[in-house]
């Protein structure tokens, strides 16, 4: 072999070496590494285009529509396809009512294939949009909450973000039920998102949201609203609200915090007004009682008296008339100066009657600690209710282990003891409903798109009292309407029956001077109690007597209810 | 072989056939190739011209023109008495010199992607680094050929390397790396093919590899190119970019590819799908299976030509017929391992398959010369 030779075979096992090193490459590439590079491609190879799922609608107790839809848009971009990013921020920023700059910074957005430039945008807008042309601008359905009632039942209803997840009160809560499943159109694309030819459109439909059921009657709602927002404004109290409930079921047919705000307008620029006009003050805060406890109190007397328990005072006794108490070294007095023969020879429904504080006292202080706890506890104080709404308070109630006699005696009439409204309402109605503890509930079935209602039953807790001792509670109550505190509440042939409650507020741990929350709890009718309304009116302003402030809004609300729902009077 | 090379007779006819039958096979695979990169351009292309000129044939029927101007280049090209060409020596590579300074002459060159590598003539554009490297092979075997004995010193193979450093020089500035690599390995291969000592063979390689950090040195956006191949996923939207896809578009294709005409990489995520990535493509379609298959096809062809380089009796003969199989071989070697990601992206056309005019017609006119050198006993 000459020397040529040699060179040229030299040069001949050079290339072959490099071939070789060049098949081993591709088949590490292609066949070994193959799979995790089709991944990583597989993103930039297929677009996704959200289809959103109508959330599901929000109906009162008779199928009316409280929370529905109305069909909106979603704006989204693929940032490698608008050429001109600047002008396309510029013309796109007025019409999604966007800073300019904000948008610019979504279309410079890299490592993406699209963004979402605006949800729930108005057809006006994506019409706009649209006739700009612009390249790499598009849009799918979206849908948007219309709320029927504007501001009726905004804190229980809560409001959705922008891009539609429940952030409070029954959408939240229900969020899973009301959402559905997004669906997608899913496509093979070129670089700048152009649907490639002769490749499969998955399309993945969107499960739309079922619909919520709620206990709520939004004509109770209604006359509720009016006259909660009538005594607020009318009494310039800070607030107010109420609760009215089924006692025979414990679901929630109206349930009112005023101020409000409008739900279709949702004031989202300000989240601290937000957050306080759209807090259900009536289930997430607490406030001492007062006198409407004393409920309590005569309920646990009355059926300890049943019992056969001679600590507990008959029907008939007849208490001390002295104005005041001591206990523990203190003394507790009654709201009354007792002049002039007022507050004396009292039965306990006289007692109940002139809301009279130390008949309350001797009542928990003969009772004793352990009995009179197990009543509170039976009433479900101190304790949720288990409400389907989410930061209910748990209410605040001295230990029993710490409780000392002149606490007991305090809370014997409702002080020293915190309660939700919703917690005093369903121990109230427990003690007039025959003696059942129901869990109190906002939703009462689950519509599905058929339009059926898969209804959820009412979930008996535990019982308080038994039906002769609740009868003769609801009618000493009855008594309280007819000739006692309450009878600013009296509404003529209806049996309404009830209890005032007027307390003083607290401030850093002592009384704050002139400021009261005036309540009143009542029900009808009173021998078969069917609606149960618990009003509370927060810092009125001159009158603040429960008896005066709170007791006629029960009485409006009462008188509402009969006429929306044409109940006949009695006898 | 004989020391000396034959002197022409004067006054013969340009083209003349050949005596004897040559490298047949040869000529079929270099037309098959031309073919099956129609094939393949109009695959990779189809979609991208559709999109930017409204013709999905926009490429293809370009590259069909190209192809059947280069069939008749072969054709002639194995017609011309390859001697012949030696008188071209001179010609040639000053030609080829001057169209690559030409490139740098404003409105007579074409910049394309931040390189100066084209001369426009009304719509035709040509890459004189494509006519460079078979002027610089020619220069080579002529001189080699005409100083047999002297290319074993220094001395000897200086004028070669004068004109392959010109060469380099003029296309390093373009700026076109790959190129410059190829002719600096062609240089070194006709060098040591030429059977210099390999002492001096040695003392040329020394500056050549000094040469290949000082040059990534100069032009910051080699560096950047070279981390980004040893981590393309460290910049994918930028300098790791033209990596990333054509790894996708071969793993895509695994084994056996996703068929002809169903890569999904050509649909624009690929840039250069159709010229300096179309392996990329043929590997997506045709899977590892259809490259191996590919590469047969080259080796084949690469082995008839350094068989043919074998046979010549003629210094100059040999050393042409190595070349332009050294030109090709070295060609689908580098292409392949850019592709691959064996080494920085650079841009390279696949010979025969590639879109590109230029380069088409060119390889296979260089076919033609390599199948009259076959044709010669």
């Amino acid at each position: 072999m000459t020397v040529l030779q040699k060179r040229l075979l030299s040069v001949v096992l050079a290339i072959t070496f490099i071939f070789f090193i060049i098949a081993a490459r591709l088949f590490y590439v292609q066949v070994i590494w193959g799979r995790e590079l089709v991944m990583r491609a597989s993103d930039q190879w297929n677009r996704e285009i959200p289809v959103v799922a109508a959330r599901g609608l929000i109906y009162d107790r008779n199928g009316t529509v409280i929370a529905g839809n109305t069909q909106s848009y979603a704006v989204f971009a693929r940032p490698n396809a608008v050429g001109d990013k600047a002008y396309a921020a510029a013309m796109l920023a007025p019409l999604l009512g966007q800073d300019e700059g904000a948008v610019l910074k979504k279309l410079h957005k890299s490592g993406v294939s699209e963004v979402t430039l605006a949800r729930q945008t108005g057809r006006a807008a994506v019409e706009g949009i649209i006739s700009l042309g612009i390249d790499g601008i598009y849009y799918s359905p979206d849908t948007s909450r219309a709320y029927a009632y504007g501001d009726a039942l905004c804190q229980v209803l809560g409001f959705t973000s922008s891009d539609g997840l429940g952030l409070s009160g029954i959408e939240k809560v229900y969020n899973d039920v009301l959402s559905g499943i997004d669906g997608s159109i899913l496509y093979s694309s070129d670089i700048v998102g152009n649907l490639t030819d002769g490749t499969d459109i998955v399309y993945r439909e969107a499960v739309d949201g079922d619909g919520i059921m709620l206990t709520i009657d939004i004509d109770i709602q209604l006359v509720a609203e009016q006259a909660v927002r009538r005594v607020c404004l009318s009494s310039g109290a800070e607030s107010a609200s109420c609760i009215v409930l089924d006692p025979n079921s414990f679901e929630v047919l109206a349930m009112v915090n005023y101020p409000s705000y409008d739900l279709n307008d949702i004031p989202r620029d300000e989240p601290e007004v937000l957050n306080s006009l759209s807090r259900n003050t009536i289930v997430c805060d607490i406030y001492e009682p007062g006198s409407t406890f004393k409920v309590v109190t005569a309920a646990a007397n009355l059926q300890e008296y049943l019992n056969g328990n001679t600590a507990a005072f008959s029907p008939t006794y007849i208490f001390n008339g002295s104005r005041t108490r001591s206990v523990d070294g203190t003394t507790i007095r009654c709201w009354s100066d007792h002049a002039n023969g007022k507050h004396s020879s009292q039965t306990l429904a006289l007692a109940l009657n002139n809301s009279c504080n130390p008949c309350f006292t001797d009542i928990a202080l003969a009772l004793g600690t352990n009995v009179f706890y197990d009543y509170l506890t039976l009433f479900g104080l101190g304790n949720v209710t288990g409400i389907d709404f989410a930061g209910e308070a748990l209410g605040m109630l001295v230990p029993q282990s710490l409780v000392r006699d002149c606490d007991l005696a305090r809370i014997g009439f409702g002080q020293t003891v915190a309660v939700t409204g919703l917690q005093l309402a369903c121990a109230v109605a427990s003690a007039v409903n025959g003696g059942n503890y129901y869990v109190p509930s906002l939703a009462r079935g689950v519509v599905s798109k058929d339009g059926s209602v898969e209804e959820l039953s009412p979930v008996l807790k535990n019982t308080t009292i038994s039906e002769r001792a609740s009868a003769m509670l609801c009618e000493m109550l009855e008594g309280v309407v007819a000739e006692g505190s309450g009878k600013n509440a009296y509404i003529e042939g209806y049996r309404v029956a009830g209890k005032t409650g007027t307390a003083q507020k607290y401030e850093n741990g002592a009384v704050a001077q002139g400021k009261y929350v005036s309540s009143f709890v009542g029900f009808f009718p009173a021998n078969e109690p069917r609606y149960l309304a618990l009003v509370i009116v927060d810092e009125p302003q001159g009158a603040y007597y429960g008896s005066v402030v709170a007791a006629p809004v029960a009485a409006e609300i009462f008188n509402g209810i009969i006429s929306v729902k044409n109940i006949p009077p009695v006898e | 072989m004989s020391p000396s090379s034959k002197v022409l007779p004067k006054r013969q006819a340009l083209f003349e056939k050949p005596k004897n039958i040559g490298d047949v096979p040869l000529l079929v695979c270099t037309a098959g190739m031309a073919a099956f990169g129609c094939v393949m351009v109009y695959s990779a292309s189809s979609y991208v011209g559709e999109v930017l000129y409204d013709d999905a044939f926009f490429f293809v029927t370009k590259q069909l023109v190209g192809g059947a101007i280069g069939l008749l280049a072969m054709v002639a090209a194995a017609f011309v008495p390859y001697k012949k060409l030696a008188a071209l020596k001179y010609p040639l590579a000053a030609l080829a010199a001057v169209l690559l300074a030409l490139v740098f002459v404003p409105g007579i060159g074409v910049t394309n992607y931040g390189a100066t590598r084209w001369i426009g003539l009304g719509s035709l554009t040509i890459q004189p680094s494509e006519i460079a490297k078979y002027a610089f092979v020619l220069f080579a075997a002529a001189h080699f050929a005409k100083n047999y004995g002297r290319a074993r010193s220094f001395k000897g193979v200086a004028p070669v390397l004068a004109l392959g450093v010109v060469y380099c020089a003029l296309i390093i500035a373009e700026p076109n790396m790959s190129i410059t690599m190829c002719v600096g390995l062609l240089m070194l291969a006709l060098v040591f093919l030429s059977g210099t000592n390999l002492k001096t063979f040695a003392v040329m390689l020394v500056p050549c590899v000094v040469a290949v950090p000082v040059l990534i040195a100069l032009e910051p956006y080699r560096l950047e190119r070279l981390s980004a191949f040893i981590d393309p996923w460290a910049s994918p939207r930028d300098e790791g970019y033209q990596l990333i896809q054509s790894l996708y578009a071969l793993g895509n294709g695994g084994w056996l590819g996703v068929g002809l005409f169903n890569s999904t990489q050509k649909y624009r995520f690929l840039p250069f799908a159709e010229s300096d990535f179309i392996m990329s493509v043929m590997g997506e379609e045709l899977g590892f299976i259809g490259l191996i298959a590919f590469f047969a096809v080259c080796l084949f062809m690469i082995w008839r030509g350094i068989a043919i380089a074998r046979r010549c009796t003629q210094p100059f003969g040999y050393l042409l017929a190595a070349g332009i199989t050294l030109v090709y071989g070295i060609q689908v070697a580098v292409n392949a391992l850019v592709v691959s990601g064996c080494i920085p992206p650079t841009g390279l056309p696949l010979p025969l398959i590639s879109s590109g005019n230029t380069s088409l017609v060119i390889t296979m006119a260089s076919m033609g010369v390599l199948y009259n050198i076959s044709a010669e006993r």
